[in-house]
């Protein structure tokens, strides 16, 4: 660049004096260095851009080209942290979406579980409550038959006192001999 | 020997005194059937056997209890016989004694005695009859002794060993309370 730079100047002079001589020379000529000086100055200027463009602008562009290298380097670097940071913050979305259906199935998991205990408690309280309905069914129909065969007992009992009392003062030498003969004939038909 | 074995063997042993007590008036049928007739009559009031068997209560007055009870209706062996055992403090065995005198007069015959109640006597031509009947039913000689029980109202009641044929109204009645229970 530098060297370019260099040869834009080196061509503009040399035009300002060809120019200067085609006007004739008359009133730019003073303007102008003399050939040996003009010659001097373009050998000094010469060995100058031999020594920068020999060494100074390697230098230059090695310096330039390290800075460039670097800076790609670092360039390149930074694309690697950008991509890695893309990555992670990938995965770390990946995790936090992971761990928010984590999150959601354990929820779920845990709200069937409720549900079904809640289900199971009901079921079982349902099933106790109709064994106990059932029991007292049976105890009161049970109760019932027993009050009803007591009473049925009593009933038998006082009937037959009364008939018992009836037949006690009814019976008769007479009945009560007929009631033994009776039953004597009876026997003598048993073998 | 146990309370029970020892009872049972008195019983054998006041009973075989009787029957030899009866041998000896030579009326053994007799008087075993009024001993037996008088023992279960006796036995049948609980109040009258309760004083019987009270120490407390004089022997006289026993003595005299039984003999106006008894003194009319039956011969004075039996009366005798009843002081003796209710003397001997056996009141409350006085049936069991009277039952077992008067099966061992009945195995000397050949026979078994059959227990009948009634509530009212039999006359001779029932007792045949029913002697003739218990016989036919058990395949054994039987010995009719009456036994008067106002409890079985009506008809009769006739044990023979461990059989019992039972007639009675009352039983008529305790199949029917069976049946309404």
């Amino acid at each position: 660049m530098l060297t370019h730079v260099f040869a834009q100047v080196v061509l503009a002079q040399n035009a300002e004096l060809i120019l200067s001589q085609a006007e004739g020379g008359g009133g730019a000529a003073f303007l102008l260095p003399v050939p040996e000086e003009l010659f001097a100055g373009i050998i000094a200027f010469s060995i100058v851009f031999f020594f920068v463009w020999k060494w100074a602008i390697p230098v230059l562009n090695k310096t330039l080209e390290a800075r460039q290298a670097a800076i790609a380097g670092e360039l390149e670097t930074a694309e690697n942290a950008k991509v890695e940071a893309e990555s992670l913050l990938r995965d770390y979305r990946q995790q936090v979406a992971g761990a928010k259906d984590e999150a959601s199935k354990i929820l779920a998991d845990a709200r069937d579980a409720g549900e079904a205990v809640k289900g199971d408690i009901i079921a079982r309280a349902e099933g106790e409550a109709q064994q106990i309905k059932t029991r007292a069914s049976d105890e009161i129909a049970a109760e019932r038959e027993r009050a009803v065969a007591g009473l049925r007992r009593q009933v038998a009992d006082l009937s037959l006192v009364v008939a018992a009392k009836v037949v006690e003062s009814t019976l008769d030498a007479d009945t009560q001999r007929d009631l033994v003969d009776r039953y004597i004939d009876e026997l003598g038909g048993v073998k | 020997m146990d309370d029970a074995t020892a009872q049972a063997s008195r019983i054998d042993g006041y009973a075989a005194a009787l029957l030899d007590v009866a041998r000896a008036e030579g009326d053994t049928g007799g008087l075993t059937d009024e001993i037996y007739r008088a023992g279960h009559a006796l036995a049948g009031n609980s109040e009258l056997i309760d004083v019987l068997a009270d120490a407390r209560v004089p022997a006289e007055r026993k003595q005299g209890i039984i003999d106006d009870l008894l003194g009319k209706r039956a011969s004075r062996v039996t009366v005798a016989a009843i002081n003796f055992v209710v003397a001997a403090g056996q009141a409350r065995h006085l049936s069991d004694i009277a039952t077992r005198l008067a099966d061992l007069a009945a195995e000397v015959e050949g026979e078994v005695v059959a227990e009948v109640r009634a509530p009212m006597e039999l006359d001779a031509e029932q007792i045949e009859r029913l002697t003739a009947a218990l016989s036919s039913a058990t395949g054994r000689r039987v010995q009719v002794k009456v036994v008067i029980d106002p409890t079985v109202l009506g008809g009769l009641v006739a044990k023979v060993g461990d059989t019992v044929l039972d007639g009675s109204v009352q039983n008529r009645f305790d199949e029917l309370r069976e049946q309404w229970g």
